[in-house]
């Protein structure tokens, strides 16, 4: 195994056209399966040198851009960030401990597809688009079309993630609830993020319920959040809307919980996360 | 084999490594003997060293990913800022000894990133270094006391 450390996306994605490369961002996933021989590729391209897949920008009408290598400390302690999309702070802030936030990054985290990971169901929730670009150029996949299946996304192995932009929702609140019974820095049984708007009558405009650990990729529970538009908030509206949740969850077995109590675990979390984030 | 220069503890350090090699074990082997290897998979913090500054799991980071880099390790953060070890000595923040190169590590770049922290956030800053001995109060005293040095 050879590690590079190309300066420009140009080159990177030169060496990515070689498919024993591949492409390592803050390396926690990557560095533990390399280490265990789960995987032996001939060439890691290493991301960290590319200056233009670094930085948080707000851009006004035209939302947020967070570049693919952002660090999850770096959200953490962005004035944009935690000013603006606090549900992405707030779940940043709690991914494993602070040596995993120092290098683990926001292109990372949703390009390893895995489905217990906190970030993704909160992008999902927020809209979020991720930009990626390979040897047939650029596109934009919306986060809600990236996540395939368990490790898989819409990006092809030549293509990198360059940055994951967010839009503008005046207005909108959003909560992220990880629900871990057994130790608060385990991967969650369910996470549930939750944005949503209200207008001045207090009716529900627009809501997104997104959900993580409990099917082969974070999910929209998207039956869920249509039942709320044109609602008021109440009580039996997110217990009817939490029980429709459930029901689109697909969970499997593990150590953190059988499938029957994980989908009883996203109607409790998605209920609860609904009164958090959108009771008058 | 490659050839890795990094910054180690203050000093320039040119080795030649495999291109798999783990941070943990050049450390090691290039004599630095205080970082060790506890879970091997990131989650228990006795590996912990700085990497321009912040914390990372020397375990499961390829040393080649931080070609160029300032390393610190419990070595040098010690030499370099005697309260640290003073800390955890006077408040007695360790028993068995294993987790406490982590701890140390930790206890400084907390001091860097939120010298201020109170209890609850040390609480929550520590709490990815494990420790099996002391039920954690004597080394939140130490950390807590580091903090009040700084």
């Amino acid at each position: 195994m050879i590690i590079t450390r190309p300066t420009s996306v140009e080159a990177a994605l030169e060496e990515l056209a070689d498919e024993n490369s591949l492409a390592v961002g803050g390396g926690t996933s990557i560095g533990l399966m390399v280490k265990n021989r789960l995987i032996e590729p001939e060439r890691l391209v290493s991301l960290n040198g590319i200056a233009a897949l670094h930085g948080i920008e707000e851009r006004g009408e035209g939302g947020f851009r967070l570049g693919a290598m952002t660090t999850l400390h770096e959200l953490i302690h962005s004035p944009i960030v935690t000013a603006s999309l606090p549900s992405l702070a707030f779940a940043a802030a709690r991914v494993g401990n602070p040596r995993v936030r120092s290098v683990a990054s926001i292109g990372g985290a949703i390009i390893h597809g895995d489905p217990r990971q906190d970030l993704p169901p909160v992008l999902l929730s927020l809209d979020a688009i991720a930009h990626v670009v390979g040897p047939r150029g650029g596109r934009e996949i919306p986060l809600a079309e990236f996540f395939l299946g368990f490790m898989e996304s819409a990006a092809e192995e030549d293509e990198l993630v360059t940055q994951v932009t967010v839009p503008l929702r005046t207005g909108q609140r959003a909560t992220y609830t990880r629900f871990t019974p057994g130790s608060e820095d385990d991967y969650p049984t369910v996470g549930v993020a939750v944005a949503g708007n209200l207008d001045n009558e207090g009716v529900i405009t627009g809501a997104k319920i997104a959900l993580g650990g409990v099917d082969a990729t974070a999910i929209l529970a998207h039956e869920a959040a249509e039942m709320l538009v044109g609602q008021r908030p109440s009580e039996g509206l997110f217990a009817e809307a939490a029980a429709v949740a459930a029901a689109a969850a697909n969970p499997s077995d593990d150590q953190r919980g059988s499938e029957e109590y994980k989908r009883a675990m996203v109607a409790v979390w998605t209920r609860r996360s609904l009164a958090r984030c959108l009771a008058l | 084999m490659m050839q890795l220069e990094i910054m180690l503890n203050g000093e320039p350090l040119s080795a030649e490594i495999a291109s798999d090699a783990l941070l943990v074990d050049v450390l090691r082997l290039n004599g630095f003997t205080g970082t060790k290897e506890g879970c091997g998979v990131g989650v228990c913090g006795v590996c912990t060293v700085l990497v321009n500054d912040l914390p990372v799991a020397s375990c499961i980071t390829l040393a080649a990913l931080v070609e160029g880099s300032q390393i610190w390790t419990v070595e040098g953060l010690t030499a370099k800022d005697e309260n640290l070890l003073n800390a955890f000595v006077e408040k007695e923040g360790m028993q068995c000894g294993i987790c406490t190169p982590g701890q140390v590590v930790s206890c400084y770049a907390l001091g860097l990133e939120n010298p201020k922290a109170n209890e609850e956030e040390i609480r929550e800053y520590m709490s990815g270094n494990l420790c099996r001995c002391t039920g954690y109060v004597t080394i939140t005293e130490s950390v807590r006391q580091y903090l009040a040095s700084k």
